[in-house]
């Protein structure tokens, strides 16, 4: 049986072309040289300057964490680009004017950007190594006093509002790969949502990353103010190459009172090929800050792809009532590492959170939950619930549930459990006994094995993570 | 991992530990190379920090403000009627006592046990290290510098024995001295063989005593121990506490490790199944108030198939003590077919109180059941409003509650009167 379920779960990676499009960067290595280039190029306001070098001389004197359960040779900073964007002159007003290559490689990955084709209600901020490319849906979206743009038009435009938040969630010297972020971000998405503003549409963010050289270093940040709601939806892609790249991107979430915000990522990243060679190295901090009374956030993720992933989407629930939320499934395949999970800090009163995690493994990869549920001395009344299954396809796999519980307030009220299973072959014969062959069935268990996960997931979302899967499992049962 | 960084010691670390090893008498005798080897493995070990993840939520460092006289002999002014509050009916010919980890022969009554039983001290029968020590910590190389005494319990194949075995370790502290006692054990059943140990720690004196034991045990082929590990020493003292096991095919492991004592204590537990189709159960009580702190860290190794375990860890924390539990359940890819459960049960009687909890689990086997579950809380409102419509007092309910959540763990433990002095014990946690 299972060398079946194996053949089903090696599936070929097919968003692994290369666009061929001049590019412009900044030669490899890191100084301070080339971050004062990098701030140049973007023409930013002075105290990002500061920011940056600041970030930079903190990382300096910090060390790669080493206590994840991956292992990876060691990574040479002085190697990577750490600039590269399209050769075009500007951010274009239409889209009629960005490069129909571009156009066109979305559209491949399945995110028509022209007016007539893309989703219906979902706006798009296309990023294309370290910059943004075409953001959809900008005037209906300003409309309701929205702002959905990218990093670097919002630090020409909104300078003050970045100034006012940037790093107030994760701090510089949070940890190493945030520190080195906050060096070299080069762009990334910014939304503002006004006070008491249900946001009409979809925000999504598409990453794409291209150069093989090039690291990409994005860098979101996302406000909710008073009584609003936002859903943000972010997906990535890369292209196959020999050779391992770096994502560091840092993601910052802050809900002020009433307000929620709902971020949703299905990860897709070249995951390497069946002997682990090349691949993407995902090292991301995501954090939310429940800032206000009554304020909510909510983590999706559907993590699939990465040589190694390497994240943890936070909240951190400071304001009374407010809640967090994390569910996440993690597949890997071959010799893919994940050693992910959240944290949830509950610092104010009557604070909740749940984490939902599934995580499967197959291959020879190795799957690691690793979760963080704080109670501080002040969270009177608060409430966490955990739940993290694991599911293991083969005996070449791990799976792996380090959960660190700490609670200092007896008001409190904490649970977590988990379990470990694999599909069961009478699972499996009462499937084929109905007529229903194998790949079928064994994507029906998985998917069911996920579902409270993908219910939370937006619809254009759900469905492409349930394709996703699938596609991941579809193959060649005789 | 891409680099490994050396190990964060604490400064006064070595100063601490030269002091103890100073105080080792050099004689020839069969441990000699066993002492030597420890003392190199010393070399390169520190007292760990928090910085250290094994010891995140356990800080040393009251530890090492005091400088530990070292027990080089038991003490010989202790008599039975001193020992008397320590001692169990149950085993009243079935004992043996150690002061300061020495073998104490004059408080000791062996007689009611069988001869299929060996109990020797490790002073008087060279023996041999049972080799069930899966890693080497700092406080296990400290107490095999230290190795001369102890005991060796031997049993023969096949045999049963009716009575518990009771092992009372006392350390004597007196007033202004810190003593330190390292007792060592070492247990091997053969096969079919079956016992009961009653592991018991207490302290005398109004010093600062600190225990440092180490208990190894072999368990041969379909081998059964039941092992009851009591920690009732004084609220002034430090404790550690290494309980190794290496189960062969089919046999069985029952621990029961209830603990009140010790302002800082910690047990770390290393269970291996070696052998198919072992069962492995595990129950931990956990009772604390003032500003006590105890952190049980385990670790259960399944390494052949069918193998199956169930462990069941509850703390009790009141006032502003600090409850550590960590547990690492580790299925190997040949151990087809584990089933294995675990729980950690924290109930937080004070406001100040706080528990930190890991329960882990590490799996390579694609056909095994494995589950773990951890949970926080205090006492239930409604259960409580639920007795007081039934007219019973509010104190009293609480009572009831808490000793019923304890007594799951206590139940099975041949000695009556346990229940009652835990009950006591849990009276005085407000």
């Amino acid at each position: 049986m299972s060398t079946s379920v194996r053949a089903l779960v090696n599936q070929p990676y097919k968003y692994g072309f290369v666009t061929d499009i001049p590019s412009e960067s900044i030669g490899k290595g890191l100084n301070e040289e080339v971050i004062r280039q990098i701030w140049a190029k973007k023409g930013e306001p002075d105290f990002m300057l500061e920011f940056r070098l600041r970030a930079y001389r903190q990382w300096l004197k910090m060390s790669e964490p080493t206590w994840p359960n991956v292992s990876y040779p060691p990574i040479d900073y002085q190697n990577i680009v750490y600039y590269s964007a399209p050769k075009v002159k500007e951010k274009k007003k239409s889209l009629d004017e960005v490069d129909p290559v571009l156009l066109e490689t979305f559209e491949k990955l399945g995110i028509p950007l022209s007016e007539q084709k893309r989703l219906a209600n979902v706006a798009v901020d296309a990023i294309f190594d370290s910059v943004s490319v075409a953001t959809t849906f900008r005037e209906k979206l300003a409309k309701e006093g929205v702002i959905f743009c990218s990093m670097s038009e919002a630090l020409r435009e909104y300078p003050e509002l970045v100034r006012k938040y940037l790093g107030s969630v994760v701090p510089i010297a949070d940890n190493y790969y945030a520190a080195l972020n906050s060096a070299v971000f080069s762009d990334g998405s910014f939304v503002y949502v006004p006070k008491g503003v249900r946001c009409p549409m979809e925000l999504s963010t598409y990453f794409r990353i291209n150069n093989g050289e090039s690291g990409q270093f994005e860098r979101t940040l996302i406000i909710a103010d008073e009584g609003s709601y936002v859903s943000y939806l972010e997906g990535c892609t890369a292209p196959m190459f020999d050779t391992n790249q770096l994502h560091a991107a840092v993601v910052e979430l802050i809900a002020l009172d009433n307000a929620e915000i709902k971020y949703s990522t299905v990860q897709n990243w070249y995951a390497g090929d069946e002997n682990g060679k090349g691949g993407i190295y995902n090292f991301v901090t995501k954090r939310g800050l429940c800032q206000g009374a009554n304020s909510k956030i909510s983590w999706t993720q559907v993590e699939t792809g990465s040589a190694i992933t390497w994240k943890y989407p936070s909240c951190v629930l400071v304001g009374e009532n407010s809640v967090g939320e994390f569910y996440s499934v993690a597949l890997t395949n071959n010799y893919q590492q994940a050693d992910t999970g959240t944290k949830m800090i509950h610092v104010g009163r009557n604070t909740r959170s749940k984490i939902i995690s599934k995580g499967i493994s197959a291959g020879h990869s190795k799957n690691s939950y690793r979760g963080l549920v704080k109670i501080g001395p002040k969270a009177e009344g608060a409430r966490n619930f955990s739940q993290c299954d694991s599911m293991l396809i083969g005996d070449q796999c791990s799976a792996n549930t380090f959960p660190y519980i700490e609670v200092q307030n007896n008001t409190a009220k904490v649970e977590h459990e988990a379990s470990t299973s694999k599909i069961g072959e009478e699972q499996l014969f009462y499937f084929q006994s109905r007529g229903i062959g194998m790949e079928d069935a064994v994507s029906m268990i998985i998917s069911g094995f996920c579902r409270e996960v993908f219910n939370q997931l937006p619809m254009e979302f759900a469905v492409e993570a349930d394709r996703l899967l699938s596609l991941k499992l579809e193959g060649s049962v005789g | 991992m891409s680099a490994t960084l050396p190990k964060p010691f604490a400064p006064e670390s070595r100063l601490f530990l030269e002091h103890i090893l100073g105080q080792i008498p050099e004689r020839q005798d069969p441990y000699t190379t066993l002492r030597q080897q420890a003392r190199a493995q010393l070399a390169e070990l520190g007292i760990p920090t928090p910085r250290e993840e094994d010891w995140k939520y356990s800080d040393l460092s009251p530890l090492l403000a005091h400088e530990f006289r070292l027990a080089v002999a038991a003490d010989p002014a202790l008599d039975a009627v001193t020992l008397e509050p320590w001692l169990w009916p149950e085993t009243s010919h079935s004992r043996a006592v150690f002061v300061n980890g020495y073998f104490a022969p004059q408080l000791s009554d062996l007689s009611g046990l069988p001869t299929a039983l060996q109990v020797i001290p490790l002073a008087q029968a060279p023996g041999e290290l049972l080799q069930t020590l899966a890693k080497t910590d700092v406080f296990t190389a400290l107490n095999t510098a230290h190795l001369g005494d102890g005991i060796q319990i031997g049993l023969q194949p096949s045999q049963e024995v009716p009575l518990p075995l009771h092992l009372l370790f006392i350390t004597v502290a007196p007033e202004g001295e810190a003593v330190l006692a390292q007792p060592r054990c070492l247990l091997s059943l053969q096969a079919h063989s079956s016992l009961t140990l009653i592991e018991d720690h207490v302290s005398l004196g109004s010093g600062i005593p600190f225990g440092n034991a180490v208990t190894e045990i072999a368990l041969a082929e379909g081998s059964r121990l039941h092992h009851v590990i009591l920690q009732r020493q004084g609220s002034s003292a430090f404790h550690i506490n290494k309980t190794a096991v290496r189960q062969s095919r089919d046999s069985h492991y029952r621990l029961q490790a209830i603990q009140w004592g010790s302002r800082f204590s910690r047990h770390n537990l290393e269970i291996t199944q070696a052998g198919a189709q072992a069962h492995t159960q595990l129950q931990g009580l956990t009772l604390l108030k003032g500003s006590q702190h105890s952190d049980t860290h385990s670790r259960l190794v399944h390494q052949a198939p069918h193998g199956s375990s169930r462990q069941l860890h509850k703390c009790i924390v009141g006032e502003a003590a600090h409850a550590v539990f960590s547990g690492r359940i580790l299925v190997s890819r040949e151990a087809q077919l584990t089933d294995a459960a675990q729980t950690n049960r924290n109930l937080l009687l004070g406001p100040k109180a706080r528990v930190d909890t890991q329960p882990q689990l590490e799996i390579f086997a694609d056909n095994v059941k494995c589950a773990h579950g951890a949970t926080v809380s205090q006492l239930e409102a409604e259960e409580i409003f639920y007795l007081q419509s039934r007219g019973i007092p509010q104190a009293e309910a609480r009572q009831l509650l808490t000793c019923a959540f304890a007594a799951e763990v206590l139940q099975g433990i041949p000695l009556t009167q346990l229940l009652a002095l835990a009950a006591r014990q849990l009276a005085g946690i407000p």
